[in-house]
């Protein structure tokens, strides 16, 4: 079934406050989500048909409610069935604080009592409005695979007792920081697709932008949720350039500069700027710094690497981890020369964190390549080439390794 | 008819010997490819797989699966990709695979079975 983007969009708005209202009144997380699932369908089909109702949000709770209060009926009518149904607190409820339901629901699905793929999947389906299907689909697991995955989270939530409420003032920030990290691997999961034909999935690197933004109206004053908006926004503005037609990857320093979204550039720094320097600079704000830096230069060399080089200095202080050393090692070599760069990437050789990666090799081939050894690069790239699981990675490595002599 | 195309090879090992230009029109003639199989309705599933010596043997130590690396990094040829195609002749598939052929180290066809054989 196809649905014009508008109520599409209204449905994925209003589909997590239409969840939120029901949790908050009836507590079971499961039972409520898949009344909201059922609520969700039932606008699909008769949306189109008998166009979209005035208040889609409270059309959705009074579906909702009513399969969710069938069901409950029918469950407990061998017993107690009367007093169960009295029980519940059937009364409409005034104009609430949704905003604060939504917040909570992404409290919840990112609970720490759940895998992080459940914590990703459940945020994408409670908050995101996406279907099972869609979310399969991204991360390339059979349907069955990721049903399974989701029913199992929302069991989990339930036998854990977890509530539903704000978390406790001295849990907050923990919490907060784990919504953060979901967002960001949704957003990398899409950015740099981990596998498969594709680099880029659309779909999701929007619906994470989309739950950041979000989130950035629920929590404005935090530094760290305006750096992550931020770091998405001037990341994904570099989208267009970043392949060929082909699919194959273009690296930052050979991208058409004309091609990056120059307003979504715009947002991102007006963004980082309302924060920086209000409060202690968290790993997101750094990062959405250097991007900054990348997005601003003009072209790849004038790029202000001193700067960059200092930012990825602090950010090793505050979040230290190989990636991040490899992404220095770059800096170091074009502000110290490529050797310098070379020697901090031998740091890493021993590191089984970077076992798993071809990123090691493939950044020591491109600074053997600036420092001249053609051929010692050459082995990198098809070093690397081979250990990637994405075809269009393989791709460019594979023709840069072409481009250089035996 | 369903088919199987095994395209047989160690990517690393054929870039090896290949120019650049090579490798750009082996690009566009896979992706080119998978596009025209799409459009006229002849593919079933297409992947590309991480090379082997990335891959990992699974057995049964004691009962309990034990994975292992391998196979090892002297496997010259090994699956590097392939497609499921459902197309209507058996000399459709000879041309399917005579195209691939020219990328490929080897290319191996097999039918898939969709009942049980008369016994």
């Amino acid at each position: 079934m196809t649905l014009e983007p508008a109520v599409e969009d209204l449905l994925r708005t209003a589909a997590p406050q239409a969840l939120g209202v029901l949790v908050r009144r009836y507590g079971q997380f499961d039972a409520c989500e898949d009344a909201v699932q059922e609520a969700l369908l039932a606008a699909a089909q008769q949306w189109p048909v008998d166009g979209v109702p005035d208040s889609p949000r409270s059309w959705l709770v009074t579906v909702a409610s009513r399969r969710f209060v069938d069901e409950v009926r029918s469950a407990e009518a061998r017993r107690r069935r009367e007093e169960t149904v009295a029980a519940l607190d059937l009364v409409e409820p005034g104009e609430v604080e949704q905003s604060d339901d939504t917040l909570t629901l992404l409290f919840l699905c990112c609970h720490p009592a759940l895998p992080l793929p459940a914590q990703l999947a459940l945020t994408l389906r409670a908050v995101g409005g996406l279907t099972t299907a869609e979310i399969a689909a991204a991360f390339l697991v059979p349907e069955a695979t990721m049903a399974q995955r989701i029913s199992r989270a929302k069991q989990k939530l339930k036998a854990g007792g977890a509530r539903f409420g704000p978390p406790a003032p001295e849990e907050r920030a923990e919490r907060l920081r784990t919504v953060l990290h979901v967002l960001y691997l949704i957003f990398n999961e899409g950015y740099t697709a981990s596998s498969g034909s594709r680099t880029q999935r659309a779909d999701l690197t929007a619906e994470a932008i989309r739950l950041t933004r979000l989130l950035y109206r629920l929590a404005p004053g935090d530094g760290e949720v305006a750096g992550l908006l931020a770091l998405m926004l001037l990341t994904d503005a570099r989208r267009e350039a970043r392949t060929t037609a082909d699919g194959v990857p273009v690296p930052l320093a050979e991208q058409d500069r004309s091609r990056w979204d120059a307003d979504q550039i715009a947002d991102g720094v007006a963004l980082l700027t309302s924060v920086l320097g209000g409060g202690a600079v968290g790993p997101y704000q750094l990062q959405a710094a250097i991007a900054a830096v990348h997005d601003e230069a003009p072209s790849a060399d004038a790029t202000d690497w001193p700067q960059i080089l200092a930012l990825y200095e602090v950010l090793e202080k505050v979040a230290p981890g190989p990636v991040v050393t490899l992404s220095r090692a770059v800096a170091v070599a074009m502000v110290h020369g490529p050797r310098a760069g070379l020697a901090l990437v031998g740091t890493l050789d021993d590191d089984d964190r970077m076992t798993q990666t071809h990123r090691l090799d493939a950044v020591r081939g491109h600074l053997l390549e600036l420092a001249g050894d053609l051929s010692g690069a050459r082995e990198a790239y098809l070093r690397a080439a081979r250990r990637t699981a994405s075809v269009p990675e393989q791709r460019y490595l594979a023709l840069r390794a072409a481009g250089l002599p035996g | 008819m369903k088919y199987m195309i095994m395209m047989f090879g160690d990517a690393a090992s054929m870039q090896e010997t290949v120019s650049k230009e090579w490798i750009e029109e082996m690009i566009g003639f896979m992706v080119q490819l998978d596009k025209d199989l799409e459009a006229s309705g002849e593919l079933v599933f297409q992947q590309g797989l991480a090379d082997a010596s990335t891959a990992m043997t699974v057995s049964l130590q004691d009962g309990l699966p034990v994975a292992t690396d391998g196979p090892f990094a002297e496997t010259k040829e090994s699956l590097i990709g392939f497609w499921v195609v459902d197309v209507e002749s058996e000399a459709r598939i000879v041309e399917l695979a005579g195209q691939i052929a020219k990328y490929a180290g080897r290319v191996e066809v097999r039918q898939a079975m969709d009942a049980p054989p008369d016994l």
